[in-house]
């Protein structure tokens, strides 16, 4: 009865590795890829948090912010930079959440509309403008539903959404129930974004809802495999949860949307966690596609079939998942052209762990996974939200901003060098859809550790250079504003669709100046779950003019336009063939 | 066993066993019968002899130990577990009850109380590589990256000649993300070994994920001269080509390491996109139809056949594929992913 130990221990030896049990969210141990030779060269941007001198009191509410025991704590909601009251200066408009245990009556907090007072601060006008509603709210995309000249927004809810229409007198009119575009309150809506599917001229509406959520059947942190993240009992999900699901609504143009999910396809389409939402035209055909972002399951590319129907395509074309087929828990999507070559490619974030994706459009909707290459692996640390693409410098070459937090503030306790704040990234566009990591160097707005979600971009102060909108958990939001020193020209396009729905969603508009064309679309909802201001905007480097606008509209119809000196406002309308200044009220 | 089922083996055995528990009130007696029946394989009456034995002395190590490692060679390890883990008590400076507790546990997926008793057992022989070897590999498949990553790392300092040790050490640092400590190992490895074709293929490899591909390139050609039958710096080799673009070369290396392990998937997946990056799909779909015959559990050949269908334009075949890459993930949702690391429980 002698068997050696170490006998014993190669028989031990030799069993197979099991694989690794399903956690809650998909990741990976990625390390953080190496980092090319720094360009050498200054950024000139400071990014600089005015947000409490700006007047942006509202603190965000999402659920417990030491310990969260459900999922819907955890994933905080969107921003917007939108211009409501049409003066040419953008307004914010804040997304709120709740908490579990509720709030006394009269005390919850609701979503909450900032005028620009266009001297770089805002006044809180929620009341007056018919927007003080309380509830879970989630996410925001705006879009001109109704073609009346002034931007509608969309909020989704943890229950049943809203469709507020602008009247234009600086009031919203709640019209869901009349619009039927409410869904069940049931229902945790996510992403959502206007688009005209079928070219009509009408704004339809796509919402995303991420998961079925039901608390009493939802099991406790720590009680199974999608119940851990590292060792730390934390909220379950959202593997192991119910999918999500969407729908899409056709709008019949008499203020009244018409449920064509089924008839559409959208219905079909199963298996997925949907966050953010994105309307452009991907494959180039002249039909409004939708992407949409993930979470622990493959993205989404829904094609438009130019025939009323959609079919979900992204894992044929390589928009589904990484450069090696693996899932990933994607947040945010951004769209713009990486490398100038006149294709709209996509950024989405990521969980950490994970490397963002930069997937670059080789024509035809076809895409490719190019982020090691483009340098946006060497920060896979983060958990990545809010995302834009964005010429901070104006040097004519998109930069990337990414707003970043990780999902499990327990983390803060454990001190095992991960952390529930965490800074946001800056990356400088080197051209040819290569970065370098200028945070350090990109201002204390950046440097500064929240735990952030959606963020939204614009040229809030009007002064030619683009800003950001940040929400953090648990407390105000940042408004990170530009201080660029470079001198560069730039140009903002306001695109007016006549044929098209007149807010352009949809639309891609090509600047050529200096002998280089920039390429970038109107979105109605991108980043995380956030709306961008719709205006384009385009640095230009040294070039004092424009020589030549393109635009694609969303009617399928191609329409240049002459140039026009930078640094100023334009409006570009369906069909004028002429270039208006934008007014903008002093 | 239970108290019926002895019954009944007493019943069976009854005059020789009884004999020996009528006459036999010593336990050291009654250990030594066992063990004649043992080394008979007369198990049943073995292990009565011996439960008498510790009835009458219950701390008595000989027949706590013995019946545990009886059940524990007869790879009864629910029935090993209790006894070894009274044998560790009656006698705690014994290595082997400890070593065999630990593992009696690790087999019965008490991973964490096996990982303890080896803690135990490796106090007593800090210098058993061996009991390094496994308990690294044990916490790694419990996810306690960290830990296994530590104890490879020690392993590695008491016994620097067994390459297998170096090949630990560099996968248990790169499992807990800590890249750096995993080119140390590599380096050393080399060092010690310059000859060999895996020592220098590791070099290269971690060299490469540190983003030093330069760097990289004369290790993964050392390691391809040394062992031309080694089909891993081959593989490597092509698929850093396809990154980089260069396809037609890397098909070269690719379709070497496919001649040396024809059911290299991996490496027909890469062939696959190779072949797709330069503009050959229906190349790159028989790569794929030959890997997913191959490996027919595994999704990435359907997934990537259903992106070359979709470029042929055949869109229908493109969705055929799509649905067979998704069913085989679903079958097994871990499969392309990498487990999230986790601080071991010190205390049960």
């Amino acid at each position: 009865m002698k068997h050696g130990p170490a006998a014993i221990a190669c028989i031990l030896l030799l069993w197979a590795m099991t694989p690794a049990a399903p956690q809650g969210v998909a990741t990976r141990n990625a390390a953080p890829a190496a980092r090319s030779a720094a360009s050498g060269q200054p950024f000139p941007v400071s990014l600089v948090d005015v947000a409490e001198r700006a007047g942006l009191a509202m603190v965000f509410v999402c659920g417990n912010e030491e310990a969260k025991r459900y999922i819907v704590e955890a994933n905080g909601s969107g921003v917007a930079l939108v211009d409501f009251d049409n003066d040419g200066w953008l307004d914010v408009f804040l997304v709120n959440g709740s908490r579990l245990e509720g709030f006394d009556a009269g005390s919850a907090p609701t979503n909450r509309l900032y005028r620009n007072q266009r001297d770089g601060t805002f006044v809180d006008v929620t009341r007056g403008a018919g927007l003080a509603r309380s509830g879970w709210g989630n996410g925001v995309s705006a879009g001109d539903y109704d073609n009346d000249g002034f931007t509608d927004l969309f909020v989704t809810y943890w229950g049943k959404n809203v469709l507020y229409r602008n009247r234009g007198d600086g009031t919203f009119e709640d019209v869901t129930d009349r619009a039927g575009v409410s869904g069940s309150v049931e229902q945790w809506s996510s992403g959502s974004t206007f688009i005209d599917y079928d070219r009509d001229g009408k704004l339809d509406l796509f919402v995303a809802s991420y998961l079925r959520f039901d608390r009493a059947k939802t099991p406790l942190p720590g009680s199974g495999p999608n119940c851990d993240w590292k060792g730390v009992p934390v909220f379950c999900g959202p593997r192991g949860l119910p999918f999500g699901g969407a729908a899409l609504y056709r709008n019949r143009g008499d203020g009244t949307f018409e449920d064509v999910s089924e008839r559409a396809g959208i219905r079909a389409v199963s298996g997925y966690y949907p966050f953010t939402a994105l309307a452009v035209d991907l494959n180039e055909d002249g039909w409004t596609d939708l992407y949409v972002a993930c979470d622990s399951s493959p993205s989404l590319f829904l094609r438009n079939n130019r025939d009323g129907t959609f079919s979900e395509i992204g894992i044929e074309t390589g928009l589904a998942y990484n450069e090696h087929g693996i899932e990933q828990a994607g947040m945010g999507v951004a769209a713009g052209d990486l490398d100038g070559d006149g294709r709209l490619d996509l950024v989405k974030t990521n969980f950490s762990g994970d490397y963002p994706n930069a997937f670059r459009n080789l024509g035809r909707g076809i895409f490719e996974d190019i982020v090691l290459r483009a340098g946006l692996a060497v920060n896979p640390q983060f958990v990545g939200w809010g995302v834009g693409l964005v010429d901070l410098d104006n040097d004519g070459r998109l930069d990337l901003f990414q707003a970043n937090g990780h999902v499990y503030p327990e983390l803060e306790r454990q001190r095992r060098g991960e952390s529930y704040r965490q800074p946001r990234l800056v990356y400088r566009g080197l051209g040819g859809g290569r970065f370098e990591d200028v945070s350090a160097a990109a201002g204390p707005g950046v440097a500064a550790r929240m735990s952030s979600r959606g963020a939204a971009f614009g040229d809030f102060d009007n002064d030619g250079d683009v800003d950001v909108l940040v929400m953090n958990m648990g407390t105000r939001p940042s408004l990170l504003r530009n201080d660029n020193t470079s001198g560069n020209h730039w140009i903002e396009v306001k695109l007016e669709g006549t044929k098209s729905n007149r807010s352009a969603i949809g639309a891609v508009a090509t600047v050529e100046a200096a002998g280089s064309r920039q390429t970038a679309a109107v979105a109605s909802q991108s980043s995380y779950i956030s709306q961008n201001d719709l205006r384009l905007h385009f640095g230009l480097g040294r070039a004092r003019r424009v020589e030549r606008f393109r635009v694609r509209w969303p009617s399928g119809a191609v329409e240049e336009f002459p140039g026009a000196a930078a640094d100023g406002f334009i409006v570009l309308v369906e069909g004028s063939g002429i270039v208006q200044r934008q007014e903008i009220r002093r | 066993m239970t108290g019926l089922l002895l019954a009944i083996v007493l019943a069976l055995q009854a005059p020789e066993v009884e004999a020996i528990l009528a006459r036999e009130n010593d336990p050291e007696a009654l250990s030594q019968a066992a063990r004649g029946f043992a080394e008979a394989r007369r198990y049943a009456e073995a292990e009565l002899l011996w439960r008498r034995a510790a009835e009458l002395r219950p701390d008595f190590f000989p027949a706590l130990f013995n019946l545990g490692f009886m059940h524990f060679s007869r790879e009864r390890f629910q029935d090993a577990a209790p006894w070894l883990e009274r044998a560790s008590r009656a006698r705690p400076k014994d290595y082997n009850a400890r070593y065999l507790l630990g593992t009696a546990l690790v087999r019965l997926d008490r991973r964490e109380e096996g990982l303890r008793a080896w803690r135990a057992a490796l106090a007593l022989r800090p210098d058993d590589v061996r009991l390094m070897q496994v308990m690294s590999v044990e916490y790694s498949k419990g996810r306690y990256y960290t830990e296994a990553a530590a104890i490879a790392r020690r392993a590695l300092g008491v016994q620097a000649d067994d390459p297998n040790l170096y090949y630990l050490a560099i996968k248990a640092a790169q499992d807990a993300g800590d890249e750096g400590a995993a080119l140390q190992a590599a380096r050393r490895a080399v060092k010690r070994f310059p000859e060999s074709a895996r020592a220098n293929f590791e070099l290269a490899f971690h060299l490469y994920k540190l983003g030093r591909v330069e760097e990289c390139l004369p290790y993964l050609r050392k390691a391809m001269e040394a062992d031309p039958r080694y089909e891993e710096p081959f593989f490597f080799h092509g698929d850093l080509l396809v990154r980089q673009g260069n396809n037609d070369e890397a098909v070269r290396y690719l379709e070497k390491a496919l001649e040396i392990r024809p059911d290299y998937t991996a490496a027909r997946v890469s062939l696959a996109r190779a072949h797709l990056s330069a503009g050959r799909p229906r190349d790159a779909v028989a790569a794929l139809d030959e890997a997913a015959r191959l490996d027919p559990s595994n999704p990435q050949p359907h997934l990537l056949l259903s992106q070359t269908y979709f470029r042929l334009g055949d869109e229908a075949r493109a969705g055929a594929e799509r649905e067979i890459s998704l069913r085989l993930r679903r079958e097994n949702p871990a499969v392309l992913e990498a487990a999230q690391g986790r601080p071991f429980p010190e205390k049960p």
